[in-house]
């Protein structure tokens, strides 16, 4: 029983498709760099619309799935930026008229503009990662980092073993938490409820690592770590895609940041 | 590459070697005894050795130093010597020995490494630095000797049960190992998707370029491709290697009473085995008992699919009387498990109802049927009870007698009951046949007593329907045998019983079956009908899969027994 939902994948051959994972991972870093050097909420609104104009032209996801299962993450958002604002600092400061009272609480102008700069930050974050991470499976973001930038074998195909590993432990852990409850298990008050926690995490890691055991020993049967420098059945080169890529997103950060506000 | 009598392409692979073993004796590190121990044998180059044992006979044990695991990456003791061909076991760098022998595990789950269908046979080769050109003309070969071609791009998660093996073997003769080592490779399969791995590992041993060590419960599919059989004993000694075609009326008694499976049909080569089996009729339930279970029309998408179009259950109706023992099968994917967690309550139908209720006492009428879903977990307990495919994931408690008294504690919590008070859980584990590991942890048994552990955690209050997914799993005749006496035992109040599984040997023990395939119910009915006539194609898998049945746990016990 798998609780975790189909990874979104491209439906239709794109332009970012084509571009190498790293240079994307570069792309996406440039603009994460961009959103959180200012605090100024204007700078992650122009990035967000770059990257909705981005995943609609060149991603190849399928736009219909993406509000869906964006949606989640978009309730965090609305409840991280309405805390941010709420337990804003600028807040208490007197000398900023405040744009709403509430009896004792008041909500000043730069308290919102601070929240909404949080909010939209995380908001930047989930689009890109879903430009660097989306037109590719995670395997060709092994084969790149491994390829281009020459990361140990040990660590990207060990991390990408691990990755597969994990539906299996979210399937488990529904599992484990039926099991539970058919026996007739059910924690009263918080010490019971950590107890049960914990007894149900023990079950998930060591289910985890028993299959983690078999499928490294699958590796090694299959002569994985076996002392000599693989060869690599697709090939990965950098092409002018990724120079044009990591070109125009430097600029979109650039001109996010310096266009007047 | 070179093209095959039947003009098909073949992959080159290194000459198929002997394999020629010395006294070889492993004990893994922290254990007190080998886990094989004395092992001589020599097989010829080209030959299919077939590995026969009960559980825990040390015969995955035998894959493992086969393909340099042990010594190599597992630690332990190693004693005596094992030679492929002319490479020394021991000796040779695991890397050295990867390349001659390929081994296909039994949980296709966790032998996958990539998550595409060609980058998953080319991680052999990328290991073993071959070159791309090279890995670019295997790859496709590698998958159309498998049936496969045109599954390139696929996810390997996308696959059923017995194409990832398929896959699994493709990754083999893609790297051109001339030893394949198959560790029941079949065992987590259905009838039909067993039947076609074995229709390849046949193909494979036909055309005699590769040795081929197959270990294997199915003693009716794997005999007839062995060449010679190796014999272990349940403490992982050898008992016999022998020619297959010696398989005598020794060799099976012998096999008998080592608990691995025998075919029905050799049965009757240990007198009176068979007339014994009328005994056990008695103890079925003879007339169908109150309602405990009615699901209506239920219907349920699969969770990853957001559309909701895609339907795990499509409409499926089903009412469980009390004493009723029903089979419930179907291919991987039909949706069993689907409608054993939706009776549970835990897994709400997109549509449709369940309705259960508590065993009532001969002098009531019962209580009325109600909703799983709004009862308390307590109240839950008393009524439907699930033991999973792997009893690891139910386990909640540290040692064995706490697994066994937890849930008999949680539900009499409240009553003035003494909390120290164990219910009678060490008479539940002796009955169990695990009196001597109540002070042990539940997850160091081993995979029988687990089982067995999982089934006595529900012994002192047991519910009045038990669901059991494939609960014969991984165990050998003997292990199976236990389950279904214990089964036996619970029944006889009053308990129905629901038996989702891939094994036809199990059919025989039930009065019901009930089919499943996409989803819908396409046969409820006697196991004899079912039988007959199985409603799937191919059909014959399911049918002949039965040729080892058991009629009972008691009465294959009582055999046993009086055979010894």
């Amino acid at each position: 029983m798998s609780v975790l939902p189909a990874p979104l994948q491209p439906v239709r051959p794109a332009f970012l498709t084509r571009v190498t994972p790293v240079a994307r991972l570069v792309a996406g870093m440039a603009w994460l760099v961009a959103s959180i050097v200012t605090l100024d909420p204007i700078v992650p609104v122009r990035l967000i619309l770059a990257a909705v104009v981005a995943l609609v032209l060149w991603s190849g996801l399928p736009l219909r799935r993406i509000p869906g299962r964006l949606a989640p993450l978009g309730l965090a958002i609305l409840s991280l930026t309405a805390f941010s604002i709420l337990l804003s600092s600028s807040n208490g400061d007197r000398s900023v008229a405040a744009v709403i009272t509430l009896g004792p609480a008041r909500i000043t102008g730069p308290a919102i503009a601070a929240g909404l700069a949080v909010g939209l930050r995380v908001g930047v974050i989930a689009l890109s990662t879903l430009l660097v991470f989306g037109p590719s499976d995670p395997t060709r973001m092994a084969d790149s980092l491994v390829q281009q930038w020459h990361f140990p074998d040990r660590f990207a195909y060990g991390t990408l073993a691990a990755l597969r590993v994990a539906p299996f432990m979210a399937g488990d852990w529904g599992t484990i938490g039926a099991a539970r409850r058919l026996r007739g298990l059910q924690p009263r008050g918080p010490a019971a409820r950590l107890r049960e926690t914990g007894g149900r995490l023990l079950a998930m890691l060591v289910a985890a690592i028993r299959r983690a055991e078999r499928l490294a020993l699958a590796m090694d049967a299959r002569g994985f770590d076996g002392g000599i420098r693989r060869t690599h059945f697709r090939e990965l080169r950098t092409t002018w895609r990724d120079w044009l890529t990591i070109v125009v997103a430097l600029a979109v950060a650039a001109a996010a940041l310096a266009l007047p506000r | 590459m070179t093209t095959d009598r039947g003009g098909r392409i073949a992959l080159e692979s290194a000459a198929p070697p002997s394999i020629e073993a010395a006294g070889l004796c492993w004990t893994y590190a922290g254990r007190s005894r080998p886990a094989i121990e004395g092992l001589t044998f020599r097989l010829e180059p080209g030959r299919v050795l077939l590995v026969l044992g009960p559980s825990g006979s040390g015969k995955s044990t035998v894959a493992r130093a086969l393909a340099g695991l042990v010594p190599h990456v597992l630690p332990g003791t190693w004693k005596g010597s094992l030679r492929v061909g002319e490479l020394d076991v021991a000796g040779t760098p695991a890397r050295l020995l990867g390349e001659r022998i390929g081994l296909v595990f039994q949980d296709p789950d966790s032998q996958l490494v990539m998550s595409r269908v060609d980058d998953e046979v080319a991680f052999g080769l990328e290991n073993r630095a071959s070159p791309r050109e090279a890995m670019q003309a295997r790859v496709p070969v590698a998958l159309a000797q498998v049936g496969l071609s045109g599954f390139e791009r696929r996810g390997t998660m996308t696959l059923s049960g017995g194409e990832k093996q398929r896959l699994a073997i493709a990754d083999l003769l893609a790297a051109g190992p001339g030893l394949l080592v198959l560790d029941e490779p079949t065992a987590n399969l259905d009838p039909a998707a067993m039947h076609a791995t074995f229709e390849q590992i046949a193909a494979l041993a036909r055309v005699r370029r590769h040795t081929i060590v197959l270990i294997e419960h199915r003693l009716e599919a794997a005999l007839p491709l062995a060449d010679d059989v190796l014999l272990l004993d349940d403490s992982g000694r050898q008992l016999a290697f022998a020619p297959a075609d010696a398989v005598g009326p020794e060799a099976v008694g012998l096999l008998e009473r080592n608990g691995a499976w025998v075919p029905r049909a050799w049965q009757g080569v240990e007198a009176g085995r068979t007339n014994e089996t009328g005994a056990v009729e008695t103890r079925r339930t003879t007339e169908a008992g109150p309602l405990l279970l009615e699901a209506a029309h239920i219907r349920i998408a699969y969770p990853a699919d957001e559309s909701g179009t895609h339907l795990a259950i499509d409409g499926v109706s089903i009412a469980v009387r009390a004493g009723e023992r029903i089979a419930l099968v179907g291919p991987n994917g039909a949706g069993k498990s689907s409608l054993l967690f939706a009776m549970t309550g835990l897994l709400r139908p997109d549509a449709g109802t369940v309705r259960l209720r508590a065993l009532p006492r001969d002098d009531e009428a019962g209580e009325p049927m109600r909703d799983p879903a709004r009862l308390r977990a307590g109240e839950i307990a008393a009524r439907i009870g699930l033991v999973f495919q792997d009893p690891e994931l139910g386990f909640v408690a540290r040692t064995a007698r706490d697994e066994v008294s937890a849930g008999a504690r949680a539900m009499d919590r409240g009553r003035g009951r003494d909390a120290h008070d164990d219910h009678g859980a060490d008479g539940v584990l002796a009955h169990f046949g695990l009196g001597h590991l109540a002070t042990e942890n539940p997850f160091r048994l081993s995979q029988g007593e687990q089982r067995r552990l999982s089934l006595a955690a529900l012994a002192l209050r047991p519910p009045a329907i038990l669901l059991l997914d494939e609960p014969t799993f991984g165990l050998d005749r003997r292990g199976t045998e236990a389950v279904l006496r214990l089964l036996d035992d619970l029944r006889a109040a009053g308990q129905a019983q629901i038996l989702a599984t891939h094994d036809p040997r199990l059919l025989p023990a039930c009065e019901r079956v009930v089919a499943l395939d996409a989803g819908r119910i396409v046969f409820d009915g006697s196991p004899d009908a079912f039988l007959a006539a199985p409603p799937y194609r191919p059909a014959a898998p399911w049918r002949d899969g039965v040729a080892l049945a058991i009629t009972s746990g008691t009465a294959a016990v009582a055999g046993a027994a009086g055979s010894r």
